[in-house]
C-alpha cells in the first residue's frame, strides 16, 4: 500500500488520482495504524508564491529529487485551463518587474504566459492630488538601464498562475492536493525507532495527513502555516480599501501601442492608479475609504466610469463631492470638467467603459511576520508580509521571497543540511527580511505622507515631488528601484 | 556544522581525472592522462550516477555523518567512534530524520578495532574516508593513519581536517618534529605550538611509498568569520584551521 501511495506521488497527481488516494488511504487506515506520509516540502496555498516556489525546485536538477506536495483550497484545474476572450481582462492584475520576469523566465515559466496579455509597461506619471507637483518618470536620453526601457509589466494574476501550473505540469512530480483545505496542523509522533514531534503534520480535508520536513506557508495574507509556527505579524489596516476594476479606454494611450504609460495620482483618500493592458484596456486600483469604495461599487456603468474619470483630472473638492452624490455623477463630471483646465496628455486617456463584474474592492493593510521561519517552517509572499499595492509591489515581493527561499534550499541539499533545520533556513530570513522592512516602511510612508490634504506635509512632498523630477540621477534612480534593476535597497 | 566541509570534498574529487569509480593501477605512471572527455564524464557521471561510500573515522555527535547520508550522491555512510556517550546522542538525533535510517550505520569503535568488528569494510573500502578534528586527539598520529589508509578505496579520498592551536604540545615535539620530519631541534616547542599544514602534509610525502601510495595532499585554510560563517581564506591553513584532503593511489594496502 505504502508503495503504491509513493509511486503515484512521483507523478503529478491529477485531482482525480487525489480523490482516488484519499479513498485508499481511508482504506488503509482502517486496517492498520497510518505510517507517516513524508514529503520533504509541503507548500500550502497555490498563488503566485507558492507556484514559483514548487517550479523552481522542480526545475532545478539539484533539488528535483525531492519530495513536493502542493496543498490548495481552490480548484486548480479551473486555473490552468483559465481563458478569457482576448478583448477581456480580469480585473486581478500586478506588475512583475524586470527581474521577477527574468526569475520566471529561468525556472521556466514564463514562456507558459499568453504573452499577447502581457503588456510592458515603459513611463510613469506619478502627481500630486492637491498641489500637482508631479514627477514623470520616463527614460532621459541615456539614462536607460542596459536591461531595456521596460519599467515593469502588466499582467493578470490568473495568467501567472495558469503559466506556473502548466510549467508545473510539464515537470511533473508534484503531489497535488487540490480542492483541499488545510484543517489542522500538529507534531508528529515519537515512536521507537523515528522520532517525528518536531515534524509538522498537515490535516487536509479528507482525511489525508502530510508530514512536512520542511512546511512552507504560501498561503496568503490569513497564513494558518503561519498561525500554526506562532509567529506574529503586526502591522495596522488602513482603513482603505482597493477598488480595483478592468477599464475600456478611448484607445491605446498616448504613447501609442509601444510606449505605454502607467498612472497613479496621490489623493488624499489614498493613491488611484490607472495601469495599461493590452489594446485599449487598462486596470484601475484605487485605495480609498470603505464608504467610498462602497458606492463606487454600486454606481451604474457611466457613473463609475464618470468618477474615475473625475479622480485623474477634477480638483480632490470636486471629487470629494462627487462621492457625497447618490447618482448622476455623469452629468456632474461633464459639467465641472468644462470648468476645469488641465493638460490631457498629462492624465490617461479618458475611460469609455468598465468591464461587467471587474469592479471589486479588497481592504488594504500592511503586516509584517516577526520573522519568517520556524523549526521546520517557511512563510514566502503575503503569508510573510501584506504591502499597500500603491508601490505595485507585493507579487514581487513574493517572487524575491521565493527565489531566495529555492537557492537557499538548493545549498542546503548541497551541504546534506536538513532543508528544515532552522540553521539551513536562517539565509533565508538574513537575505529577505531587512529587504521587505525597507520596502515595506516606504510605502507606509508614501502613503500616509499624502493622505494630508493640508498641514505642513503638503508644501514639503510637493517640494519632493518636483525636486526629485528636476533632478535626473535621483529619477532614474527611482525608475530603476521600480523597475527592480537598481541597487537592491527596496 | 561548517559547510565548507562539503565544498572541499567536492573539490578534493573534482581536482582529478580519476575517482574511486576508475580502475587505477599500483603504478601511477601507468595511469593514461585525461582526456577532456574522460574528466568530463568523471565529474558529472560520477556525481549523477555513481553513489559514494562514506566512512567518517570519530563522528563524535554524527553532525558531518548525518549530512553525507544527506547527500543524494551518497550510497551509505558508515560512521564510528568509541565514544559510548556521543554515539548515544549521535544515534538519537539521527532518529529525528527518517530519510538517515536506511544510510546511516553508527558503530562503536575505533579506526584500530574495526578490521575485526566489520571485516568486510577493509574488503569493500570507502569511496570518502572522513575524519574531521580528530587527528589531534589520538596517541599516535602516524599509526592511525597507517590503519586509515587500508579504508580508503583507491582512486578515493582521505579527508581531514584540524584545528592548528589545539595539536598538544605532544604531537608537535614527537610526533612530526622527530618521527615524521625530523627538522625540529629538541627545545623549541614555542615554535610548533601550532601544527603547520605541511608538516600533516608531510606524512604523506615522506618516502618513496608513500608517495606512491598517495597523491598530492591539497590544503585549503579556513576562517570563521562571525556573522558570515566558514570563508575560505587562501594561505590561512598557514596559521589556523585547516582541511587536508589526499587521494589514494595504489591498488595493494601498503
Ligand atoms: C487590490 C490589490 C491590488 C494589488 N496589486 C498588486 C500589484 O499591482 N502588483 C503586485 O505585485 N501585487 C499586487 N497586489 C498583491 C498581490 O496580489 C499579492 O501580493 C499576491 O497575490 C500574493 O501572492 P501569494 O501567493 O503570496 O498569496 P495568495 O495569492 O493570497 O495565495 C494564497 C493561496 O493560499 C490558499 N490558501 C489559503 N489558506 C488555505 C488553506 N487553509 N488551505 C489550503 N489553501 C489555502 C489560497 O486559496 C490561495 O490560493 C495587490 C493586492 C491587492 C489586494
Ligand atoms: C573532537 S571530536 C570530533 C567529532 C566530529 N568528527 C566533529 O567534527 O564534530 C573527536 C572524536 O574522535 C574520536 N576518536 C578519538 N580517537 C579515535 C580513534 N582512534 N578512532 C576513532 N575515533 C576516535 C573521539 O571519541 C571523539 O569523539
Amino acid at each position: 500500500m505504502e508503495a503504491v501511495v509513493r509511486r503515484k506521488a512521483a507523478a503529478y497527481v491529477c485531482r482525480s488520482c487525489t480523490r482516488q488516494f484519499q479513498r485508499q488511504l481511508r482504506r488503509n487506515y482502517s486496517n492498520s495504524a497510518p505510517r507517516p506520509d513524508i514529503y520533504d516540502v509541503v507548500c500550502v496555498g497555490g498563488g503566485p508564491a507558492g507556484l514559483s516556489l514548487l517550479t523552481a525546485l522542480r526545475a532545478n536538477p539539484v533539488t528535483s529529487h525531492l519530495r513536493v506536495a502542493l496543498v490548495e483550497a481552490q480548484d486548480l484545474s479551473k486555473v490552468k485551463s483559465w481563458k478569457l476572450p482576448p478583448n477581456k481582462y480580469s480585473n486581478r492584475c500586478s506588475s512583475l518587474t524586470p527581474t521577477s520576469a527574468l526569475f520566471l523566465d529561468q525556472i521556466g515559466a514564463w514562456e507558459h504566459l499568453d504573452q499577447t496579455r502581457v503588456q510592458p509597461y515603459h513611463e510613469m506619471q506619478v502627481w500630486d492630488g492637491v498641489t500637482d507637483a508631479r514627477i514623470e518618470f520616463d527614460w532621459a536620453p541615456g539614462s536607460a538601464p542596459v536591461e531595456g526601457t521596460t519599467i515593469a509589466y502588466m499582467n493578470e494574476n490568473l495568467n501567472l498562475t495558469s503559466g506556473l501550473l502548466k510549467r508545473l505540469e510539464q515537470l511533473g512530480g508534484v503531489s497535488v492536493f487540490e480542492g483541499a483545505k488545510v484543517e489542522n496542523i500538529t507534531f508528529g509522533e515519537e515512536t521507537e525507532d523515528l522520532d517525528l514531534s518536531q515534524w509538522p503534520v498537515v490535516h487536509i480535508s479528507g482525511g489525508k495527513q502530510l508530514t512536512a520536513r520542511l512546511l512552507v506557508g504560501a498561503d496568503g495574507a490569513n497564513s494558518p502555516v503561519r498561525a500554526f509556527a506562532g509567529i506574529d505579524a503586526k502591522g495596522w489596516d488602513y482603513d482603505r480599501h482597493g477598488v480595483v476594476a478592468t477599464l475600456e479606454m478611448e484607445g491605446e494611450g498616448w504613447g501609442g501601442e509601444h510606449t505605454k504609460i502607467a498612472y497613479q495620482r496621490f489623493l488624499p483618500t489614498g493613491p488611484v492608479a490607472m495601469l495599461p493592458m493590452p489594446g485599449n484596456i487598462a486596470t484601475l486600483v484605487w485605495s480609498t475609504t470603505p464608504e467610498n469604495a462602497s458606492l463606487l461599487k454600486r454606481l451604474p456603468p457611466k457613473d463609475f466610469v464618470a468618477m474615475v474619470n473625475a479622480a485623474f483630472r477634477l480638483s480632490t473638492v470636486d471629487l470629494a463631492f462627487m462621492h457625497t452624490q447618490g447618482a448622476d455623477q455623469d452629468d456632474e463630471y461633464s459639467w465641472r470638467l468644462q470648468h476645469t483646465p488641465f493638460n490631457s496628455r498629462a492624465v490617461p486617456q479618458t475611460v469609455v467603459g468598465v468591464q461587467e463584474g471587474t469592479v471589486a474592492s479588497f481592504p488594504l493593510k500592511m503586516r509584517h511576520a516577526d520573522t519568517y521561519i520556524g523549526e521546520r517552517v517557511a512563510l514566502v509572499g503575503d503569508a510573510a508580509h501584506t504591502i499597500h499595492p500603491l508601490a505595485g509591489q507585493g507579487l514581487n515581493q513574493g517572487q524575491g521571497d521565493v527565489q531566495s527561499l529555492a537557492k537557499t534550499i538548493e545549498f542546503a541539499v548541497t551541504h546534506g543540511q536538513d532543508i528544515g533545520s532552522i540553521m539551513s533556513l536562517e539565509s533565508y530570513v538574513s537575505e529577505r527580511y531587512t529587504a521587505n522592512h525597507v520596502l515595506l516602511g516606504v510605502v507606509d510612508k508614501l502613503h500616509k505622507l499624502y493622505s494630508a490634504e493640508s498641514g505642513p506635509l503638503v508644501p514639503l512632498r510637493s517640494l519632493g515631488l518636483n525636486a526629485v523630477n528636476a533632478l535626473g540621477p535621483l529619477k532614474s534612480f527611482f525608475m530603476k528601484q521600480a523597475a527592480g534593476s537598481g541597487t537592491k535597497i527596496f | 556544522m561548517n559547510p565548507l566541509r562539503h565544498d572541499f570534498i567536492q573539490t578534493c574529487r573534482s581536482s582529478s581525472p580519476y575517482s574511486s569509480f576508475t580502475v587505477l593501477t599500483e603504478d601511477s605512471s601507468d595511469i593514461l592522462p585525461p582526456t577532456s572527455d574522460a574528466a568530463h564524464n568523471t565529474t558529472h557521471n560520477t556525481f549523477n550516477v555513481q553513489k559514494l561510500r562514506y566512512l567518517d573515522i570519530g563522528c563524535g555527535g554524527g553532525i558531518f555523518a548525518e549530512s553525507a547520508a544527506r547527500l543524494p550522491t551518497t550510497s551509505s555512510v558508515l560512521a564510528i567512534d568509541p565514544s559510548p556517550g556521543v554515539l548515544a546522542i549521535a544515534r538519537s538525533h539521527a532518529k529525528k530524520d527518517p530519510s538517515l535510517s536506511p544510510k546511516l550505520t553508527y558503530l562503536s569503535s575505533t579506526i584500530e578495532s574495526l578490521p575485526t568488528l566489520k571485516p568486510e569494510a577493509v574488503q569493500k573500502k570507502f569511496d570518502v574516508v572522513s575524519c574531521f578534528e580528530v587527528i589531534e586527539h589520538v596517541d599516535h598520529p602516524a599509526l592511525f593513519l597507517d590503519h586509515v589508509a587500508q579504508f580508503v578505496k583507491p582512486g578515493g579520498w582521505l579527508v581531514m581536517s584540524t584545528i592548528a592551536r589545539t595539536w598538544t604540545s605532544w604531537f608537535t615535539t614527537n610526533f612530526m618534529a622527530e618521527d615524521v620530519l625530523g627538522i625540529v631541534p629538541k627545545g623549541t616547542h614555542d615554535w610548533h605550538k601550532y601544527i603547520n599544514e605541511y608538516e600533516l602534509r608531510g606524512y604523506f610525502e615522506e618516502t618513496e611509498e608513500k608517495r606512491r601510495f598517495w597523491g598530492r595532499p591539497r590544503a585549503m585554510g579556513v576562517v570563521y568569520v562571525p556573522g558570515l560563517g566558514w570563508k575560505e581564506v587562501p594561505g590561512s591553513e598557514k596559521v589556523g584551521n585547516y582541511f587536508l584532503g589526499v587521494q589514494r593511489l595504489a591498488g595493494e594496502d601498503a
